[in-house]
Formats: structure tokens, C-alpha cells, sequence
């Protein structure tokens, strides 16, 4: 990819003249870049006529890093994918060495998995819209935001010692299992998140100012969605009625009464109210799997140190909360896998800004930006 | 009055109009954070001084030990003037506001015009200051500064000038003098009108594009930093107080029109009310896009500021 | 909007079940006109109604440093180690027999209770018996070991090791010899025994009898003397040792080695009385007015038969009786004969290995279970397989057949499954017979008790199944002082057990004639649950590593006589086994090196010398600046020597080196560099 470096650009103009076009390099170190991604922005006066993502500033060969490490020890690296849903990466992980190995997990372990990955969904979503908002300058909308984030982040800790980097769920089950009194807690906490979601559905999502900054900007459509491999709340918001938790269920999912949120327009407005009420839905999910949960193992019994699977390859995905989230992973019978690849929805979402940004101004980039919410973690990988 | 002795008066008022400013930035800053804290569910300052109160003062300490920064690139000497250009005309602002009733620091009979005209000069500050840095956020920052200050001095005159009508002076001292209570309904378009003007004049939130942390970084003041940057924050903090001194002298005839000490903290008690506000509201709100902002003043705030006006003007005759 | 469900039919349209209902939309408007430009302005009122009310709620931030920060105790900050081998030793888990529930229970409680010790029924300290032995303190071992387990030689030799299936070494490689450690520490005692085993004083005025001189009744004698009581001891046989004599074959259990721990009882103070058969030579009554407590330790005596038609032939024998008769009355008539041993377990396989010692043409092992099920001890049934025993599983004894009243064979009919879908024993059979000839057959379906006479003219009644009924905790009967333990209280069950039962009913024993309350404050032994491993994949693992093989007796040759089949460490072979142990708990480092393997990072290096008598750890590095507080190396930590501290893990001023060399190993662990020991500011509980 060419890369202007040139902060004023002289282009021709399809009626034959020429205009000027400032081009604005917006990150890798930019507030509202969620880490550390670059835009590259071409400016006619306000309008962004072409923008440019450059990625691969956070590119660490965790795919390549996991060839040379047994599978347990891949389980921290996952970690550092998408460092805000660090979950999610444990999880798909973990299921894909589980199909490779032919590991069956016990049912406790799967509902801890559950409730920790849609507490985590929230956590991740309330980073997401909190720092969107942030972006259109309700930086106490993203404070409230994060201190429900900070409320999970403490039963995270709790539960597995980390605040962040959980290498929680690992396969064959997950590593501890839930503290005294940690169950309670989390109903405590889903009860109480639910007045708190409607609190700033209404501080922001009811807003006129935020409903004028983000309605009607970067909207995407259904056919555009499937056609650009969109998944998670960017693709359910244009109306794509997608969720591995419903359309390929996987764990106790099934067995969870819960609704998928679907937006009608496609827009900046739709991806982010999707992302908090899918948190309601989260909690619904989580109250449930805490009253199925009995008592038992939660790892499987007598896994062996060394994980040494036959060889051959495995795929499988889960629903994170940025879209359908895979592991491929490939085995030559050693204990260390052969190849990993990560499908990662954060990728294929950020694909999109070009699409969604162009014919808006400037400060509306930051806002479709913020609204595909992408880790670059998970981008670069 | 000798030349000589005008720039002596104008020299002792510009120092007492800083040392307010300053005293009023420390304290504003200071205010700020602790409103904005506690909206956030946080403390806000603890540690430095009674509760905090001497944080600003510690964090200014600092800025003036930061190295002070030139970008290469930058047109030095312009970009090395520009906050003093900034800060000037809002610490001149201070002198005609009605601290008393028919009294102003520096009496002229333009006051109200005073008022509205100097400081909207610094907008000139901005502008170069954004310009100078050579830096493209910087421009695009002091860019829509230019376009939003100008745009929002017109209602913001307009409220005022509806008052000057009602009291039949320019001058803010005889206008505080003059004020009797049914101003209160009457004028409360106009307030609003001016509530919200002031807070796009002073380039704060919701209308705080200029400096849009999430799109420009720090908007025209990216490339600032120590004493330069904090002279900046001080003729923000400076301009604040002096829109809601001079709101509460004119709006409210300073304390309602009550004489002596109890007027006067009545007076200082609406001028922080109406500062708490415009924090409050910049720690609530999303900010508005360039082209709404620009919308809302010429298509909204303009017309209001015409209607209360011509209300005025129609109530005029029987008075 | 229409055109969205188009598309989701059009392009996803093989997965998406109907059933989904599209319940919630996100999208929401503002309504037209003027109820819109009301909705507005409500929407801005109701946003700064809504920071109002939250800026008067109360903080939800830390106030630094007056509320302080609490972390969780699973909290994976920064890395310390807390012992390490050569500086600190391993605690020995030792105390009076009253209290020792107590000090396990603690352990336990603390999760600092090693999964061996925790998974013996009497809690010997395996732990410690490594420690001492890997330091050549032999003697020490021994006398650790015989606290609980009254007679580590003979344990050592036929103990069936639940220490050993708990060992966590075996998630690594192998299991730790426990068992064998056991016999090295006896065989090494041997040198000691004369200077260190003394007469016990006795300080208490009040008499105990014990019936019975099994191990149960040999453990609580042992905790009675130490408690300063006398203690006589009946015996209705005329030498001591119980079902350790009568049941156990020579060949697993040499006959001196039992004579020399009991023995040693003696020389501590333990008065036998042999030949003495309570209820026939002496009423029970009498000893109940003698003593101050009698304790009923009598075991179970007799075979249980199976009701099936022609069970009273000549050549029919009880599991019991044929070993003891082989054993230890010197052969059973069985020479050149074919054997048929009826049962799986292990006293089954036992009368099978007996008979072939004995002679017999032919054995054959018949069992109801199929082979994977049996009850016996795998290391058993190979054992006999590799002498010869024939195993036919999967049968039931259906009918004797008889010729002129003796045995000439039995019918066995096909069995289905044993246990049914909830594991309860409900054999299904399938019409298939098969004939086995034989001349003798063996009932080794189970013992019972045979108490009746030994309890006549005294107020204690029997349950149906003619066990004494007891508080099964507290081992009492019905008439105060008099208490019953062993296999009288447990039924059937492993000798290890036994012992432990010996040990509460001292604890029982000492607390009446305390004049305390039996239960009060007592705490009982805790019911740990252990992981099960499998076993590791060996490969990659060097030889020295592994657990030291047994040697054992060539299976023709040893099955012809009752020498003993395995031959047992040396001494560098028991000391080199004694040092793998992985002390777990005991949070002192044995430089397994586990973290350095597990750590995804390779932030770890451990150096250590690791030879017999010379074991330490010379070096330990922790690269913090390459740490990525993933835990897994403390959660691998067998010791729990390396764990985390409650600090946060960017707190280092240096996160450089954190190494560990000899000089800093000595050193007091607090304050050294590795762990930043010396900030409390953030609430360090450790």
C-alpha cells in the first residue's frame, strides 16, 4: 500500500481542474484510535474523500509465537489478542484444541465459561461504546461505562487472579473455579447493571446531540455486511441477523432463553445501541446459567501435562463480542501445534472504515470508527 | 487624564484583572476537576492542600518547569506570542464588568461593547496560534475556532444589546443600577441565548471543537506546552469567570438588585452557579460536528437572540 | 426495514433457524414535529438529571491511601520464592495422636496439606519420610512414619498404597515409591533399633485391654502407651501379628519382619497375653471389671461360603482358612491338585498365589467381574498372572459338582455385568455354563466377623450381620469403656485403614479415661479430594528422573516357595528415590524445575546439584521483564514454594534479573530483589 506522507496533496478533479487535498495522518498515537491504528486520511475541506487504515503497528506473531510453545502455554499469548475480551481468545482457543484433542469438558466448566464470556461480552461492549462516545466528546458517559467494566474487571479478579490477561479458560475446562460467594456477587451485579444500562441508554443513546452525531453516519447495508464478511454487532445492526450463539450453538447456549439485538439502519447510532442492549441480553444469559450451574469438576480429570493431539487440524469459532471469533489450528502429532490461525472479527470489521468513512467529515471518522470497534490486538494479532 | 496616567491606571488594572484571572484560573481549574469528579463518581483532587485546593497550583508549579517547546517547523515568533494574545483580551474583559451597582474597575460608557469586542479579539490569537504551529490539527483546530467564535459573537451581542435597550445604557455598571425584577422573565430568552453563546465563545464543551481531544488531539494548542499551554488553560479559565461575573452583573442585576454585602455574595453565589453549569453541562453532553454547531447558531441561537430583541423592543414603549 | 430481511434470507439462509425472533431493534427515533422538539430538550434534562443524581452519590474510586486496596487472593502480581532446598527444611507433620486430626485439618484447610498425606488413611507423613531419607537420617524416617503407621515395615511391604495413586509426581512422570521407602527405613533401622527403641514410662495409673493384636489393635496400643497407660494385649493365636500373620502370605510379608516390629512394641511396654481367647478362656465381662477400657480389636475370623448346591463337599474351603493353613501351618494339602479360587479380590488372588506355593498342578482365578473391574489391585493381578495363575473372569459359581462327596469341579455360568446403570451389585447371567474341574475350591468371597462368642455374658449386642455396632467416629459400643475398632467397626477393608481406625479409638480411649467429652472440640479426619491422574507420557523424560523400579523375583522362580517376591531398594536406590520427591506444600523449592518448563515466556532458569545426600538448588532466575503474570508456573508449583505476591506487577521500580544465587539463597527471603519484598504500601498480606 502507498503510503502519502505528503500533508497536502494536489489531485485531479473528475471536471478536469485540480483541487487541493489535505491529508491528515490520524494515529498510530491519536486519542481516539482504540490503540495504536492508523488512519490515513484524505481531506477535501471537511469531507474525507479516501481513508486509508494502516495496520500491523501491535503485529507481534502471536500465530507464529504459538508454534513454538506447548498448547497450554499458548493460552497466555491468546490472551494478548483481544486484550479487552481476553476471554474470548481463551475460549475459541481452547475449543479448538479440545476438537483437535478430543477433549470433552465438564458441564460446570462450560457454565463458567459461559458466564465469564458474556460477563466479559459487557466488559468489552462498555469499553466499546464508552470509548465511541468518548470520541464525541461524552467522556462521563465512558467513565460510567468503565466502571461497570470495572465492576466485572473485580469479579475477573476474584475469579482468576488478573485483571485483564485472564488465562482463565483453558482446555479442558478453566482453572478455578468460582470463589465463595462469587455466584451471588454476579446476580448481584447483573441486577444492578441493568438500571445502570437504562441509565445510559438515556445519557447517551437518548441524547439529541449524540443521536445527531451518529445517526445516519456510516451506515452500512445488509448486503454490504455479509459481502464484506462483517460479523458481531457491525454486522447485526444493518439488520444481518447473525449469532454463533444462536445460528451455531456451541456449549450450554442452547440451553440459554436470550434474544439477538438487531439494528434497522445500519448506522453508527444502530452498532452502538446494539452493543448496550446486547449487554442486557448478556446479563439475562447469566443469570440463567448461574441457576442451571450445579456443583462438580471443572477441569477435566487426568488431562496430561503435555498436551500431545494426533495429528490433524481443527477449526472452531465462538460469538465474541466483536463478531464470530475462530482458531484454526493444525497438528503434527508433537506437543506443540503446527500452525495457528485466528479469524479475527476485529480484522474484517476495520476492513469496512474506507467503505463506511468516505463522503463524511472528519469528525465523523472518529465516530465510525469508534462504532466498528476495533482492538488492535486482535487486528494485528 | 494625562496619557501618561491613563497607561499607569491601564497598566495597575491590566496587573489586578491577571492576578484575578490567575486567582480565578487556579480556583476554576480546581472547581472544574472537583465537579467533574464528582459527576464521574470520583474524589477529584485530595492530597494537595484542604481539599485539594492547592493542586492547580502545584500543577502550575510544574508547567513552569516544563521545557517550553518550539516545534522546528513552527513560525517562532508568532507561535511564541499567541497565548499572551489570547490571554490579553479575556484578562481585559474583567475591567468592565459590574462588580457594584453603576461601578465597573475601568469606567467607560461602551462597557457592554467593551465587553463583547475585546474579547472576541482573541479568536485572532487562536487562529495563529493553530496557524503557526505548522501542524495539521493545529490549523484545522484554529480554523473552527475562527469560523465558530465569530459565529457565535452575533447572538451572543444580540442578547446583550437587548439589555442595553432595557436600560437604555451601554455602560454594564448603570445596567446592574437599572435592573428590577420582571427582567427576569422577560429576559430569559436572552439569558439563554448568552448562557449558551459564552460557553461556544469560550470554546468549551459541548461546542469544544477547536481542541476536540477524540478528532484533533488538542486542537490549536497541540503543539504547546508548559507556561505557553498553561496561559492558554488560564485565558479559558479567565474568560469563564468573566461571562459569568458579567452574566450575573447584567442578567441578574447582581444580586438581584440587593444592596450591600448581601448582593454582593449574592452576586459571587450566581456568578459559581452559573460557572458550575457550564461545567456541568461540558461533562454531560456529547459535543456537536463543526456543521451543527454552525446550524445551531445561525439557525437557532440568532433567531432567539432577534426574537428576544424585537420582544424588547416591543415592551419598550410602555416603560 | 425490508430490505435487511431480505438479505439475511438471501445469503445465510442454510443455518438461520425461523425460530429466531428478531425481538429487539436497536434503533430508536425521536418522534416528528413537536412532541420530537419535546422529546429533545428532555433528552438534555434528563442527561444532566442523571449526572446530577450520580454527582451526589457517594465515589466509587479508591480514596488513596485512607481506604485501602484489597486484592484477591488469587491475585497473580509479582513472583517470590519462599523456601528453597538446602536453606530451609520440609516440616514434619508430627504431634500427639489426640491432636493429629487437628494439625491435618489445618493443613488441609490451609491447602497446604501434601495430596499423599492427605490421601492415607492414617496420614502418614510421606512427605517427611522422603525429607529425612533423602538426608540420610534413616532413623528419623522410620520413627516419623511408625508414629501413624505403627509398622512401616510391614506396611511397607503390603500396604496398598493410596498415597502413591495421590502422588502428584505421577502428573509429571511417576509416582514417589512410598511404599518401598517405607521398607528402606525399616531395613536401615535395623542398625538403629537397639539404641533408639526404649521402654516407654508409664505415668498413667489406669489399665487398658486390647482384644485383638491386628494392626488396629497394635496402632491404638502404640498411641496408648505413648500416652503413658499400660496396655495389655489379647491374643488368641499364639503368636501376634492378627490377619498380618494369618492372612498375609510369607512370600509378600516375610514372618521376622512382622516378629521384629511387634517386637519393638514390646520393648516399649506392650504386655501380649497369647493364647488367650476372650469369651471361652476369659469372659469379656471379666476384663471389662479388670480394665479401665477395653478395646475390641478382634478382626474378622471366618470365610464367607456361597449357598450354592454342594458347597458342604469335602474340598471346599474357606478363603481364611486355606491361607491360613498354607501359610502358616505350613501347607494346605493342595499339592499336584487344580485349585479353583472363587472371588476377585485381593484375598482371591492371595489363595491363588498360596496355592501355587503350595504346589498345585493348576490355579485358576474365577471372578463374577470382567477384568478391567476386578477388585484386586492391578499390581496384584499381574503379579499372579505372571506365575501362572489361569484368570477365567466374567463367571459365576453356578453349582460343586460332587463325585462320591468330594470335589471333582464346579459349573460356571457366563455373568453379563456386575453392577447395574447406577453401580448397585446386580449380576446378570446369560444361559451359558461352563464346567472347570477341580479338586480343591477356595470361597474368597468375603470374611465376617465372629464375635458372638467373644461378647457373651456381656451387655454388648451384635447387628444382624453380627458386627458390633458402634459411633462410627467415635468407636464407642454400648457399654461406656468398652470400644471397638478395626475391621469389627469397618467391615472389610485395607490394613492401612485398620490402623487408622487403631489411632481413633486411642484418641477415644484417652479422652474417656480423661474424663472429656468424646466429641467435643475433636476434630475429625478431613475427607480430602485429590485429583486423579493419569499417568504422564514418559517420553522425554530422562531415566533418572523416573521412580526406581522394584526388583522382583522371576515369576517361575518364585512361584514355587514363600520367599519374597520383591527384593527391595539398595541403599543409593532408596535415597535416589527418596529425592524425587517433589515435597509438595511444604514451600520450600526442590528446584523441580516444573515452572522453568512450563513457563510460555521462559522467564525461568533453574541450576541445581541433585546428587544422593547432596541435593540444593544453585541458581534461580526470574527474568521479571520477561514475565507475563500468566501463573502458570505458581499453579504448576508442586510446592507452593513459588508464588505470587499481593503486589501489582508494574510496582518494580527494576522488573531487570531477579536472580538467586548461593549467597542471596542464604540470605533471609525478605526484602530480596525478586520480589520487591520491601514495598507495603499496596497491601502486601504476605
Amino acid at each position: 500500500m502507498a503510503v502519502s506522507v505528503e500533508s497536502r496533496n494536489l489531485v485531479s478533479a473528475p471536471d478536469g481542474g485540480s483541487r487541493e487535498e489535505l491529508v491528515v495522518n490520524v494515529g498510530p498515537s491519536h486519542p481516539s484510535t482504540h490503540g495504536v491504528g492508523r488512519v490515513i486520511v484524505h481531506l477535501d475541506g471537511d469531507i474525507v474523500v479516501k481513508a486509508e487504515p494502516v495496520i500491523g503497528y501491535l503485529h507481534r506473531g502471536i500465530e507464529k509465537m504459538a508454534e513454538n510453545r506447548t498448547y497450554l502455554q499458548v493460552v497466555p499469548l491468546t490472551d494478548r489478542l483481544d486484550y479487552v475480551g481476553s476471554m474470548y481468545a481463551n475460549w475459541a482457543y481452547c475449543r479448538a484444541v479440545e476438537r483437535l484433542a478430543g477433549i470433552a469438558v465438564p458441564e460446570r466448566a462450560e457454565y463458567l465459561r459461559v458466564i465469564v464470556c458474556e460477563l466479559q461480552r459487557i466488559a468489552s461492549h462498555m469499553m466499546g461504546i464508552g470509548a465511541s462516545a468518548a470520541d464525541t466528546g461524552a467522556f462521563t458517559f465512558f467513565i460510567y461505562a468503565f466502571d461497570q467494566r470495572e465492576r466485572i474487571i473485580e469479579l475477573f479478579e476474584r475469579l482468576c487472579g488478573a485483571r485483564l490477561t485472564y488465562n482463565y479458560v483453558r482446555p479442558g475446562g478453566v482453572s478455578f473455579d468460582a470463589p465463595q460467594g462469587w455466584t451471588q456477587d454476579v446476580l448481584a451485579f447483573t441486577k444492578a447493571f441493568r438500571a445502570a444500562a437504562a441509565d445510559l441508554d438515556r445519557l447517551f443513546f437518548g441524547n439529541v446531540i449524540a443521536r445527531g452525531r451518529m445517526k445516519g453516519i456510516g451506515v452500512l447495508s445488509a448486503d454490504d455486511a455479509v459481502a464484506w464478511g462483517a460479523s458481531g454487532p457491525t454486522a447485526r445492526a444493518s439488520g444481518v441477523n447473525w449469532d454463533l450463539r444462536k445460528h451455531d450453538p456451541y456449549s450450554v447456549y442452547p440451553r440459554m432463553d436470550f434474544d439477538v439485538v438487531v439494528g434497522e439502519r445500519g448506522d453508527a447510532y444502530d452498532r452502538g445501541r446494539c452493543r448496550l442492549l446486547e449487554c442486557v441480553e448478556s446479563c439475562r444469559i447469566i443469570d440463567q446459567a448461574i441457576s442451571q450451574m450445579h456443583p462438580g469438576p471443572v477441569r477435566t480429570e487426568g488431562l496430561p501435562r503435555l498436551l500431545q493431539p494426533r495429528p490433524g487440524e481443527a477449526y472452531d469459532h465462538i460469538e465474541s463480542a466483536r463478531g464470530s471469533l475462530g482458531v484454526y489450528l493444525v497438528s503434527d502429532g508433537s506437543v506443540r501445534p503446527y500452525r495457528m490461525h485466528v479469524r479475527s472479527p476485529a480484522f474484517c470489521n476495520l476492513a469496512l472504515l474506507p467503505l463506511l468513512a468516505e463522503g463524511h467529515t472528519l469528525s465523523d471518522l472518529v465516530v465510525v470508527l469508534g462504532s466498528l470497534d476495533p482492538v488492535f490486538g486482535e487486528v494485528d494479532r | 487624564m494625562s496619557a501618561a496616567a491613563s497607561f499607569g491606571w491601564g497598566a495597575l488594572y491590566g496587573l489586578g484583572a491577571s492576578l484575578v484571572i490567575a486567582v480565578a484560573a487556579l480556583f476554576g481549574v480546581w472547581a472544574e476537576r472537583k465537579v467533574a469528579a464528582r459527576i464521574q463518581m470520583r474524589y477529584g483532587p485530595l492530597e494537595a492542600g484542604p481539599f485539594g485546593l492547592l493542586q492547580t497550583l502545584a500543577d502550575t508549579i510544574k508547567l513552569v518547569l516544563k521545557e517550553d517547546v518550539t516545534p522546528n517547523s513552527a513560525d517562532v515568533p508568532v507561535f511564541r506570542i499567541m497565548p499572551f494574545l489570547v490571554f490579553v483580551p479575556c484578562a481585559a474583559a474583567l475591567v468592565v464588568v459590574p462588580f457594584a451597582a453603576g461601578w465597573t474597575p475601568f469606567g467607560i460608557e461602551a462597557g457592554a461593547l467593551f465587553f463583547l469586542a475585546v474579547p472576541g479579539m482573541s479568536v485572532l490569537g487562536i487562529l495563529l496560534a493553530g496557524w503557526s504551529s505548522r501542524n495539521t490539527y493545529a490549523s484545522i483546530g484554529g480554523v473552527r475556532a475562527a469560523a465558530q467564535m465569530v459565529s457565535y459573537e452575533l447572538p451572543r451581542s444580540l442578547s446583550v444589546l437587548a439589555l442595553c435597550l432595557l436600560a437604555g445604557s451601554l455602560d454594564p455598571g448603570v445596567i446592574r443600577a437599572e435592573w428590577s425584577w420582571w427582567w427576569l422573565p422577560l429576559m430569559a430568552i436572552g439569558f439563554v441565548v448568552y448562557f449558551i453563546a459564552s460557553i461556544a465563545e469560550l470554546n468549551r464543551g459541548p461546542f469544544d471543537l477547536p481542541e476536540a481531544e477524540s478528532e484533533l488531539v488538542a486542537g490549536y494548542f497541540a503543539d504547546y506546552s508548559g507556561i505557553r499551554w498553561a496561559i492558554f488553560m488560564m485565558a479559558e479559565y479567565g474568560g469563564l469567570v468573566a461571562a459569568s461575573l458579567f452574566g450575573a452583573g447584567v442578567f441578574f442585576g447582581g444580586g438581584f438588585g440587593l444592596p450591600g454585602p448581601v448582593g454582593a455574595v449574592v452576586f459571587v453565589a450566581l456568578a459559581v452557579a452559573m460557572t458550575i453549569c457550564m461545567v456541568w453541562a461540558k461533562w454531560t453532553f456529547p459535543r456537536l460536528r463543526p456543521d451543527q454547531l454552525m446550524s445551531f447558531a445561525w439557525k437557532v441561537l440568532t433567531p432567539m437572540a432577534l426574537g428576544q430583541l424585537a420582544l424588547v423592543g416591543l415592551v419598550l414603549p410602555w416603560l | 426495514m425490508a430490505v435487511t430481511r431480505q438479505q439475511d434470507k438471501a445469503t445465510v439462509p442454510d443455518r438461520t433457524p425461523t425460530s429466531v425472533r428478531l425481538a429487539i431493534s436497536a434503533t430508536d427515533d425521536f418522534s416528528p414535529g413537536l412532541k420530537g422538539f419535546a422529546e429533545r430538550v428532555r433528552s438534555l434534562v434528563v442527561g444532566l438529571g442523571i449526572t446530577a443524581r450520580r454527582s451526589v452519590s457517594r465515589p466509587v474510586t479508591l480514596k488513596y491511601p485512607a481506604e485501602k486496596v484489597e486484592l484477591s487472593p488469587r491475585w497473580r502480581g509479582a513472583l517470590r520464592l519462599t523456601g528453597v532446598l538446602g536453606r530451609e527444611d520440609v516440616a514434619l507433620i508430627e504431634g500427639p495422636a489426640s491432636d493429629y486430626n487437628g494439625l491435618i485439618d489445618d493443613l488441609y484447610r490451609h491447602d497446604r496439606l501434601p495430596p499423599c498425606v492427605g490421601n492415607c488413611p492414617a496420614n502418614v507423613d510421606a512427605r517427611g519420610q522422603s525429607f529425612l531419607l533423602a538426608d540420610d537420617r534413616a532413623a528419623e524416617a522410620y520413627e516419623l512414619v511408625r508414629a501413624r503407621n505403627i509398622l512401616p515395615g510391614v506396611l511397607g511391604r503390603i500396604c496398598h498404597h493410596p498415597c502413591e495413586s495421590a502422588c502428584k509426581r505421577t502428573y509429571y512422570d511417576e509416582p514417589i515409591a512410598i511404599r518401598p521407602l517405607h521398607r528402606v527405613a525399616f531395613e536401615r533401622y535395623a542398625e538403629h533399633r537397639a539404641e533408639r527403641v526404649a521402654p516407654l514410662p508409664v505415668t498413667r495409673e489406669e489399665r487398658i485391654a486390647i482384644i485383638g493384636s491386628g494392626p488396629s489393635g497394635l496402632a491404638a496400643a502404640f498411641d496408648l502407651m505413648h500416652a503413658g497407660f499400660e496396655v495389655h494385649v489379647y491374643e488368641k493365636e499364639h503368636a501376634a501379628g492378627g490377619a498380618l500373620l494369618s492372612g498375609v502370605p510369607a512370600y509378600r510379608l516375610p514372618r521376622d519382619v512382622l516378629a521384629t516390629e511387634i517386637a519393638d512394641l514390646q520393648t516399649m511396654g506392650m504386655k501380649l497375653l497369647t493364647g488367650v481367647r476372650i469369651g471361652t478362656d476369659v469372659p469379656i465381662d471379666h476384663l471389662i471389671g479388670e480394665y479401665d477400657a477395653v478395646l475390641i480389636a478382634a478382626g474378622l475370623q471366618v470365610s464367607r461360603m456361597l449357598p450354592v448346591p454342594g458347597s458342604d463337599a469335602q474340598g471346599i474351603w474357606g478363603a481364611l482358612d486355606f491361607l491360613k493353613a498354607g501359610n502358616w501351618k505350613g501347607g494346605c494339602g493342595v499339592k499336584g491338585r487344580r485349585v479353583l479360587v472363587i472371588g476377585g479380590g485381593n484375598v482371591a488372588v492371595d489363595c491363588a498365589r498360596v496355592a501355587l506355593r503350595c504346589g498345585a498342578a493348576q490355579v485358576t482365578l474365577s471372578s463374577l467381574e470382567s477384568m478391567d473391574e476386578l477388585p484386586a489391585h492391578p499390581w496384584e493381578i499381574e503379579e499372579a498372572l505372571d506365575e501362572g495363575v489361569i484368570a477365567m473372569c466374567s463367571y459365576g459359581p453356578k453349582e460343586v459338582l460332587v463325585e462320591n462327596g468330594r470335589v471333582a469341579g464346579m459349573r460356571l455360568q457366563s455373568c453379563l455385568s456386575v453392577f447395574d446403570a447406577q453401580g448397585r451389585f446386580a449380576p446378570v447371567f446369560a444361559e451359558e455354563f461352563t464346567d472347570v474341574p477341580a479338586d480343591v475350591i477356595v470361597f474368597a468371597i468375603g470374611q465376617a466377623p465372629q464375635l458372638a462368642e467373644l461378647v457373651s455374658g456381656s451387655d454388648l449386642v451384635l447387628t444382624e450381620r453380627g458386627l458390633l455396632p458402634v459411633d462410627g467416629a467415635l468407636m464407642t459400643t454400648q457399654v461406656p469403656g468398652v470400644f471397638a475398632c478395626g475391621e469389627v467397626v469397618t467391615g472389610p477393608g485395607s490394613a492401612i485403614a485398620s490402623v487408622a481406625s487403631g489411632h481413633e479409638a486411642a484418641t477415644s480411649i484417652i479422652r474417656y479415661l480423661d474424663g472429656r467429652s468424646l466429641s467435643e472440640g475433636r476434630v475429625y479426619r478431613p475427607v480430602p479430594v485429590y485429583p486423579r491422574y493419569q499417568p504422564a507420557t514418559l517420553t522425554g523424560v530422562e531415566p533418572a528422573r523416573r521412580r526406581t523400579v522394584m526388583p522382583m523375583a522371576k515369576g517361575a522362580d518364585r512361584a514355587r516357595d514363600f520367599r519374597q517376591v520383591e527384593l527391595g531398594f539398595t541403599h543409593l536406590e532408596g535415597l535416589a528415590e527418596a529425592a524425587r520427591c517433589l515435597r509438595c506444600a511444604s514451600e520450600v523449592c526442590v528446584g523441580c524445575t516444573f515452572c522453568a518448563r512450563t513457563c510460555p515466556d521462559y522467564a525461568i532458569t533453574v541450576e541445581r546439584i541433585d546428587d544422593p545426600g547432596h541435593r540444593s538448588v544453585t541458581r534461580y532466575d526470574l527474568d521479571l521483564s520477561k514475565c507475563c503474570f500468566c501463573g502458570l508456573c505458581a499453579e504448576q508449583c508442586p510446592t507452593g514454594a513459588l508464588r505470587h505476591t499481593g503486589q501489582y506487577e508494574l510496582s518494580f521500580y527494576h522488573r531487570d534479573f531477579a536472580v538467586f544465587d548461593r549467597h542471596e539463597m542464604v540470605r533471609s527471603p525478605e526484602g530480596s530483589r525478586a520480589t520487591g519484598a520491601d514495598c507495603r504500601g499496596c497491601g502486601d498480606a504476605r
